[in-house]
């Protein structure tokens, strides 16, 4: 009798302990190559003089007295879906990529204009039809094959004429690329089908833009989401698929060589014990942090890095099924997004009323996203006979939802409740998700878009893309890509401007989505973390980070 | 036809000796004050399941965004969680969600298990074989990976739930019943209910399974206790109920990001499991001490 009291309270235990399972379970499963590192972040686990918090511009120097034998871990919220540039999509899997490879144009350590890369300078024709890029010499990719005009013109091919169905981003970045020529070994020249403004931006893109080894193309048949081969300062050494990519040190890079020796990419999907894996130093730094977490970072004396988020966090009608914009008016009538906004974000995120943010060219402050108004909404969907709505979310956080994409999904479907619409949601984790998305058959699904290059063209080539992976709403209207298409070439200036207010005044007339939030960028990281940037594309570039 | 006949006959043995059976096993309950505790908190969550939502201030679906992670005062007595919904209503409402699926769950493989236990345990041989093998590769698979596997399969809902709950927990009930069936089998009285031409059938429902009732009840009510776990366990993992519903194991699973912030997210609904898991456990231990005339010895 006494031992199946215990056997009871032990039971009962293992209710109360749940939670806690949750977040320890994920955090202990994962603990692959940290242990080099966990001296030093013991004593970075007490609290010191917390930093400001100020987010840096511009790397710094680092010390000539730096480890260099140091491991600097990163955690994020989700696997990358791989490894090779021209198929993936998301931004984890983006971070490891910028460590790897690199394009011929790159970005500014804080910002998206363009600077040399793995081409030393370019010529632009008067007509912006013809660009030459001059290419550095005695670049090397990982495998020991040479970087050269060859190289190049092999990537561009791979993405435009001889492109699978997976390599979405080809598009974005080659799209108006008519032919590569190579005129000589370091010297490549791109003919455009027409002037296009963003292409430069293009080319310093995280994906898509960065140059793979041909050699490993033709080895791993074309697809090196397995085994990444770039030009970058690190190299792929192991991914132990949910749990962590790892690289190392590339000691024969052509540029500044990285300051740590191992970079780990650690995946740890649960929001909470991302945040408890950094506060008790088994990861350096975390993303993807959600607004309630932000007292108990602080107050374990991590920093917390704050940046203006160059996403747009929103809910994608599918116009191939709700095809009446009333009804999509209507159902984003029924949403009080600034309330939605303020609770789950807690003022890290500031309320989108159009796609583009705020600070980015072409924005408008002239469009409204429908306001909240349940009565009308209601009456609307009586009337159009609207009761059921089915719903795909993800169930993580992304970077610019960092609240849950099953979080916001239910606060959703409480404000549809409350009109008289059932929805139902089906959430998956990310990977799942995105085949689920691929796959179509949903009335909406949440979804968002982190900005690759600054240019508007980024966000609103969106809804116009082929692919329904890209394109969740299946908007496709030939005014707007005769739109887009046209606001592409026109060079930057207000005229450009407005031609992207144009097409989102469109939009929003059409109400293909419902903008819901632009997030604020939120990393953090151990106190004794140095030179670490957030780049406003959602990248991180590790090179010059390190500890001390 | 065969199971009306059975009650008619077992309420009349029950005629024939009031005293014995129900009075001996209450008596032996009465001193144990653990079950009687359970018992009690069993009666309350069954009352809590029928009247829950007409004691509930607030509607365990509504969700009001202005008033997030409001922490426990006299409006909101539990507080309110990241979508403003009152916890205090939805740990109500999860009561009747809990024990829905706990008793349905033990209903369901209940019946198939005992069939299943009494087909093997009767015919013996190759059937015995083949069911007990089928039921040992079952036990084989962690439990409550199978459930997910299943609910994997199914998709979300409450009627699935009970379905991979039920499921899973068959092998026990079939093994228990195989077992007293064996031992029970070889009883002259079983040979004679043969010769006088008795169906297969009619033997087992009527002479053999009356033997083991008591240890099925037993073993019934402790599965309750493990069927509301697995439940929460499911609805931890995200793949029980259909949101909004408001299921304790589901709430728990939600409120985890919030566990330092806003704790009374995750508290209640897990004091709820606990009381309901260890209410079950007692009493059916109790039960067990009552029942089982060979442990009360």
């Amino acid at each position: 009798m006494r031992k199946k009291v215990v056997s009871a309270l032990l039971c009962t235990a293992v209710a109360v302990s749940l939670a806690a399972c949750g977040g320890q379970g994920t955090s202990e499963t994962t603990g692959t190559s940290t242990q080099g590192a966990s001296g030093e972040q013991t004593e970075a686990a007490a609290p010191e003089t917390q930093a400001a918090g100020e987010a840096l511009t511009a790397f710094g120097e680092v010390p000539e007295d730096v480890d260099r034998e140091q491991t600097i871990t990163f955690a994020q919220g989700a696997d990358p879906r791989g490894l090779d540039p021209a198929i993936v999509d998301d931004g984890e899997s983006s971070k490891p990529i910028v460590q790897m490879y690199e394009g011929l144009l790159k970005f500014g350590d804080s910002n998206t204009e363009v600077e040399p890369c793995l081409a030393e300078s370019w010529d632009i024709s008067d007509d912006g039809l013809t660009y030459t890029f001059h290419l550095k010499e005695g670049v090397k990719f990982h495998d020991g094959t040479d970087f050269n005009a060859e190289a190049v013109k092999f990537n561009v091919e791979r993405q435009t004429i001889n492109k699978t169905v997976d390599m979405t981003y080809g598009d974005f970045v080659y799209g108006d690329v008519a032919e590569c020529n190579v005129i000589d070994d370091y010297t490549v020249e791109f003919k455009l089908t027409k002037a296009s403004t963003p292409f430069l931006n293009n080319l310093a893109m995280s994906l898509g833009a960065p140059m793979v080894s041909p050699a490993a193309c033709e080895q791993y048949g074309n697809n090196l989401n397995e085994n990444p081969v770039g030009t970058g300062p690190y190299k792929f050494v192991r991914w132990d698929k949910n749990e962590a990519v790892v690289l190392e040190r590339n000691e024969d890079y052509w540029g500044e060589k990285g300051v740590a020796k191992n970079i780990v990419f650690r995946t740890i999907t649960d929001n909470s014990a991302r945040v408890v894996a950094l506060t008790n130093g088994e990861v350096d730094i975390i993303d993807g942090i959600d607004a309630n977490v932000v007292d108990q970072i602080t107050a374990a004396g991590c920093v917390l890095n704050k940046v203006e988020g160059m996403n747009i966090n929103y809910l994608g009608f599918n116009t191939d099924v709700i095809t009446d914009p009333e009804v999509r008016k209507a159902l984003s009538q029924a949403v009080n997004v600034p309330e939605l906004v303020e609770s789950l974000y807690r003022g890290y995120a500031t309320e989108a009323t159009t796609i583009l943010p705020s600070f980015m060219p072409g924005y408008s402050d002239g469009i409204t996203r429908p306001s909240y108004d349940p009565e009308a909404a209601q009456a609307t969907l009586q009337e159009k006979g609207v009761t059921q709505i089915h719903m795909l979310a993800y169930t993580n956080p992304r970077p610019y939802n960092t609240a849950t994409g099953q979080t916001l999904a239910e606060a959703i479907q409480g404000y549809w409740a409350k009109v008289g619409v059932e929805c139902t949601i089906d959430s998956y984790d990310w990977t799942t998700y995105k085949d689920k998305v691929n796959a179509g058959g949903y009335d909406v699904c949440l979804y968002g878009w982190n900005g690759d290059n600054g240019d508007p063209d980024n966000f609103m080539y969106l809804l116009a893309h082929e692919d329904p992976g890209m394109n969740v709403a299946h908007y496709n209207d030939e005014e707007y890509k005769q739109m887009l298409a046209e606001a592409a070439a026109l060079p930057n200036g207000d005229e450009r401007n407005a031609a992207y207010a144009a097409m989102e005044q469109k939009l929003a007339d059409e109400c293909v989505w419902l903008p819901i939030s632009h997030q604020e960028s939120l990393s953090a990281y151990v106190s004794n973390v140095n030179n670490f940037i957030y780049h406003p594309t959602g990248n991180v570039f590790l090179s010059k980070t390190y500890k001390n | 036809m065969g199971k009306k006949r059975r009650t008619e006959v077992v309420a009349g043995e029950v005629i024939e000796k009031p005293e014995s059976q129900i009075r001996m096993m209450w008596d032996t309950l009465k001193k144990n004050k653990a079950a009687l505790g359970g018992l009690v908190v069993i009666v309350l969550l069954v009352f809590l399941a029928i009247f829950g939502d007409l004691l509930a201030p607030y509607d365990p679906e509504y969700s009001d965004m202005a008033h997030t992670f409001v922490k426990p005062c006299s409006q909101y007595l539990f507080g309110t969680d990241q979508l403003g919904r009152d916890i205090f209503s939805r740990v109500l409402s999860g009561t009747k969600i809990s024990l829905m699926v706990g008793l349905c769950a033990v209903a369901f493989s209940l019946i198939i298990g005992t069939i299943l236990g009494s087909v093997a345990g009767y015919f013996g041989g190759r059937v015995d074989g083949f069911i007990m093998r089928c039921m040992d590769i079952m036990l084989s698979i962690p439990s409550i990976l199978l459930a997910i596997t299943l609910m994997a399969a199914l998709g979300k809902g409450l009627d699935k739930a009970i379905i991979a709950i039920g499921i899973v927990s068959i092998p026990e009930y079939a093994r228990i019943v195989r077992s007293s069936i064996l031992s029970v089998k070889e009883n002259d009285y079983v040979a004679a209910a043969k010769v006088i031409g008795n169906s297969d059938r009619r033997i087992i429902f009527r002479h053999i399974l009356p033997n083991v009732v008591s240890s099925i009840v037993v073993r019934a009510t402790l599965g309750i206790s493990t069927a509301i776990l697995d439940t929460a366990a499911l609805g931890f993992l995200g793949m029980g109920v259909q949101p909004p519903m408001a299921e304790w194991g589901d709430m728990l699973g939600r409120a985890r990001t919030y566990i330092f912030s806003a704790p009374y997210t995750l508290i209640f609904p897990g004091l709820a499991i606990t009381l309901a898991v260890l209410a079950f456990n007692l009493f059916g231990d109790g039960l067990r001490d009552a029942l089982d005339p060979k442990e009360r010895v």
